[in-house]
Parts: structure tokens; sequence; C-alpha cells
């Protein structure tokens, strides 16, 4: 009987998946370098993996506190600084790089920035981070989406998916032909965009949730893939793999700290110290 | 899964595959570790009509110019052997009409390749140099050579020069893997920029080490694997040149050939017995060694002096423990699992 996995190790694989081999890739914490680490074990071992902050060609052993943890991995390839890797992806040296997403329309623009209005915020995000660069120029853009939402409009453009439709990204001249979104992953399915419409549509159904529960969350009316179809489920060398490699992303945020909490209460009482 | 190129050549397959008549080559490396090998190699395969850039001209373009290879030439510094009396492969393609030049200063040069590696069309330049002849007397780029600018926050003209991308550059460093991830420590110039703002890049290197010894390294990499297509291991590759941490520049070959260098005549006995006369850098040393005596390369064999090591270790490489306990939750995995279950947090 195959294994069964965790919704996080579902996305996560998913992502993965997206990874072929001998491509470059910009890693994010969490989700990303843990499908990062898993390609490159499982069937990408030639990808290179990249971190902004100047990390290039690692090999996660743990997974990443942040975006400049080389304790994470036992050395890399090639020391270099924040400004050049941005610039190698701005000529084109980046195939793919995964980013998260608060808000998201329908031609896959996205907002990391804030909730409301910009000045007087109901929400203060993270903001750009390497966002918008790398939605620019990389040559495909992995994004998920976990606790955001589809609007209309978003409160902030922090970074271009394919502005107004069609060819306008193209057509801007300012970035490179071809780039852009090319899948959202959410915690219910996976979205991709139509070739020439360039508007997001359904193009899998996570294992169990219907189709309209998805609609919900959607304030238009959303275009569903006429093939539609479950997401392919993890095999078990990838569930064992994700599992080993990021066992508290598997569990999730909120029973990671309960246990670790239990665990810390443990370990002290064992010294007497509580 | 893709198939994944062997990037680990001789000169000659590096040289016959990657550099091509008519290309904008650029020699990555400045004054010192010239890419002797790949130079020669460019010599003996006939490459025409090249235009070249080295940021400071020195033996790298005296005998590519003298080889015929160069019809366009970029850079900052010319060689001249023997004072009044002498000359240089440069001066005398000049006066024969054979070769354009274009004159940069280093930091104008250097700004090229720096503005090329970033993916900029231009650099910012120090403004003086806007009432020198270098400005005023402009050869094959014209107008393309410099522009001055309003610059938008200050209001005041600024000198600018356009970005490089040369087609290919070809250059030596002292170690590689197999994958091309380049070491290259001493005199860095303009080696890291002239190498990263070319289209292709073949290295070669005095040798091929282990991945391993590149990853407990990084900080030494100028040139990361993803962006090389040949790596070529080339022993004594720069020599009459220098590498550091492998030998001294060979004062004895350097003088002889910069004596026959004051001719076009004597620069040709040299190139028949130095470039054409030997069929690889192994040939090259047979003879030198055949000629000279093993001990002369002795003698400028570097002694060890080696870098502190830098720890790149961490605590752990691993989330779970000696114990196989996982580090922040205290379990084993089959714990772990069970968890999960009973949560009700797995599917399918």
């Amino acid at each position: 009987m195959a294994k069964k996995y965790t919704l996080d190790e579902l996305l996560i694989i998913t992502a993965a998946r997206e990874i072929r081999d001998g491509e470059n890739i910009i890693l994010g914490v969490g989700l990303p370098t843990t499908a990062g680490a898993m390609a490159k074990a499982l069937h990408a071992p030639n990808a290179t993996l990249m971190m902004e902050s100047g990390i290039i060609d690692f090999r996660p052993l743990v997974p990443p506190n942040h975006i400049a943890d080389a304790n994470s991995c036992r050395g890399f390839s090639y020391a270099t600084d924040l400004f050049s890797a941005f610039t190698m992806t701005y000529r084109g040296y980046v195939d793919v790089c995964f980013l998260g997403v608060a808000q998201i329309d329908k031609f896959g623009n996205v907002n990391t920035t804030v909730i409301g209005d910009y000045h007087n915020p109901k929400m203060r995000l993270p903001g750009s981070g390497g966002a918008p660069d790398f939605l620019s120029y990389a040559k495909r853009t992995i994004l998920t989406m976990r606790g955001g939402e589809f609007v209309n409009k978003l409160d902030y453009l922090t970074s271009p998916g394919f502005l107004d439709g069609g060819d306008s990204r193209d057509k801007s001249g300012l970035f490179p032909p071809g780039s852009g979104p090319a899948m959202l992953l959410t915690t219910k399915g996976i979205f991709r965009f139509d070739e020439k419409t360039k508007e997001i549509y359904l193009s899998k159904v996570h294992p169990g949730v219907g189709v309209d529960r998805i609609r919900k969350d959607v304030p238009w009316d959303l275009k569903i893939a006429h093939d539609l179809s479950e997401t392919d489920r993890p095999s078990d060398a990838e569930i064992d793999f994700v599992r080993r490699f990021a066992p508290t992303e598997v569990v999730g945020r909120k029973l990671m700290y309960e246990l670790g909490l239990s665990n810390a209460f443990k370990k002290a009482q064992a010294r007497g110290k509580m | 899964m893709a198939v994944i190129k062997n990037k680990v050549m001789t000169a000659q397959e590096a040289v016959s595959r990657f550099v091509q008549d008519g290309d904008h080559l650029v020699i990555g490396n400045y004054t010192v570790g010239t890419c002797a090998a790949l130079v020669f190699e460019v010599i003996r395969q006939q490459r025409k009509g090249l235009t070249l850039y080295s940021q400071s001209g020195v033996f790298d373009v005296e005998v590519l110019v003298a080889g015929g290879c160069v019809d366009r030439l970029v850079t900052t510094y010319v060689y001249r052997a023997g004072g009044k009396e002498g000359g240089s492969a440069v001066e005398r393609a000049i006066k024969a009409g054979t070769l354009e030049m274009e004159d940069y200063t280093n930091f104008q040069y250097n700004a090229r390749m720096v503005a090329g590696m970033h993916g900029f069309s231009f650099m910012q330049v120090l403004e003086g140099a806007m009432v020198t002849d270098l400005f005023k007397k402009r050869s094959f780029m014209g107008e393309e050579k410099y522009k001055v600018i309003t610059c938008p926050y200050t209001g005041r003209q600024i000198l600018t020069v356009p970005a490089a991308n040369p087609d290919v550059c070809i250059v030596h460093v002292q170690r590689a893997d197999k994958f091309g991830n380049a070491q290259y420590w001493g005199a860095l110039g303009s080696v890291a920029s002239a190498s990263l703002a070319s289209k292709r890049i073949v290295v070669s290197c005095e040798e091929i080490v282990e991945h391993d010894i590149i990853q407990s390294s990084p900080h030494l990499t100028l040139i990361p694997g993803y962006r090389v297509d040949a790596v070529v291991e080339a022993p004594w590759g720069a020599h009459p040149t220098e590498v550091l941490g492998y030998y001294n520049l060979d004062r004895m070959m350097y003088a002889m050939f910069f004596l026959s260098d004051m001719t076009g005549d004597g620069l040709k006995v040299w190139m028949d017995e130095w470039v054409y006369g030997c069929t690889d850098r192994h040939a090259y040393l047979d003879h030198y060694m055949a000629k000279h005596g093993a001990e002369m390369l002795d003698a400028i064999r570097a002694k060890s002096y080696f870098s502190a090591p830098a720890n790149y270790g961490s605590a752990y490489t691993s989330c779970w423990d000696n114990d196989n306990l996982e580090r922040t939750m205290g379990i084993t995995l089959e714990e772990m699992e069970k968890i999960l279950e009973d949560r009700g947090l797995l599917n399918g």
C-alpha cells in the first residue's frame, strides 16, 4: 500500500516536480528549499540551487532558517554577493524561482506588501524582498499561496505577473519573452495560466477537494481546465525524503511548536530546572 | 533526465568548439597567469578576424596579433620591446594597417566588463577623461566609444562607456572542478568581470580538483560552473607568466621572448619554435626541458604558503540527532508518523 502523506508533503513534492535536471533555481526559505532539496536528491542531481544572498550551488542538508543560511549545507560552490545574484537573474541565468503570495489577481500579479491602504494598513506584510525582480526575470516562477487570497484588484502591486493579461507583459518590453508565473500552488489545487489570455485557471485539484470549494475562494468566474484531474500523488521515496529532510515542515508550524515546547519542557524537567 | 555534457577536454577541442573566426575574444587574465596554453592554441588553429580584448595587452596580445588572428584590439596598454630601437607586434600591425585599436583607461576597460557582467547597457566612468584625447581620438568604435549623459540626480555631465559582452573568454586559473567551478586567487584584476561578461567561457587550470575542494572553499570561486563551457587541465598553462602558488614568472624565457619581439622576423622565429613547433602544452614543456633543463622549471616552482583554512562547518547536518530523535521535537520518525496518523493529518 502506498504511503499516506500530509498536505504540506503534497505541496512540497508537487513543487519539487516542477524542477528539471540541469536547471538553475533560486530558492526561498520553507517549501521551496525543501522542494529543491528533494529535486536534487531524487530527480535533478545536476540542478544548481541558489539563494539570493549569494550562496550558489548548495545541497541543503537541513531546512535553512533564512536565505543566507550557509549552516544548512556543507559548503557550496560559489560565494558571490546579492547584487550579482540579481544581475545574473536579470541576464537570464535563472530558470526557476519560487515566491509566496498574499494576494493574487486574475493575471498572476502578486501582492506581498500590504492588505488595505498602503499608508493606513489593515495588515502590513513583509514587502518585496527579492520577489519583484525574480518574477520579472526568472524564466519561470512557481507561486505558492497558503494563507493568501484571490482578489479582483490587488491592494498593492508588488511583483509583476502578466499585467493586464494577453500579450501585455511581453508588449511592455520590460521582461524577457515567455517569462512570468508558470504555476500557482495552493492548499486546494494547482493553477496555471492560459497560453493566450494569460488568465489563471484551475489545472488540478488536490485529492478530496471539490471544485466548488475552490470556486468560492475566487471572486470571478474561475476557468477550469477541460481535462481537470487530481494532483498526482507523491511516491513513497518522495515522502520518505521530505519527512527525513524537513520533519518540522511536514508536521506544520502549529504541531511543531506544540511538540517542540513539550520537548523543551521535558528536557528542562530532566535537568531539575522546572 | 537531462544529458549532462562533459566539460573536461583538451585545449585543442575547447578552442575548436568555442572560439570562432570573427569572435570578440577576451583574455580573462590581467597581467599575471596569462592563459598562454589557450592563446597558443587559438594561434595554431589560425582563428581570424578576432576583436581582441585584453586589460593589459602584453605577452598575449603580442603573439595573437603577430599570429594574424586579430583585426581589432581593445586595450589599455601596449608593450614595447627594447625601448626606442625596439617595437611590438601591435605597433607593426598598426603601421602596416592590419590592426585597428581602441584605447581605454584601465578603469574604463574594466567598467565595460563590469557593465556586461551585470547585464547593464553602460557604466558611469570617471569624468576627468573627457578632456583627454582618449575621449577625443576614436578608432573603430567612433561615437560608441564614450557617451556623455546628464545625471538625473545631480544634473552634472557624466562620462559613460558601453557594456562589453565578448563572445568568448579564455582564462587561466589555479584550479577548477569537472563542472567548471573555477577558483582563482591573488591579484583579482578584472578576471571575474571579464569572464562573467562573456557569452562563452573556456577555463584552463593548473589542476582539476575534486568537487569537495571547491565546496569547502567557495569564496575562492570566481566563475561558477553553470557559466563554464570547457575546462582544460593545463599544468604550467600560463608559462612563461606566473601563477600564484604554482610557479613564478620565468624571467629568462620572458626576456628571450621580448628580445625576439623587437622585430617581426625575430618574433616569427620565436613563435615557430614555441607556438607552431609544439602541438600542445605538453610538447611545449618537453621542448622547454630538453632545451633548458627541468631544473629551470624547478627553480621557479612555488614553495607552499597556505592560506589559513576557513571553517564552513555547522553544528549538524541532519534534523535527526545521534539517537534518531528529531532535534526540535525530540521524537523518532516512527513516533512522528504515529502522531500525524492520530491527529488525522495523513491523506491518501
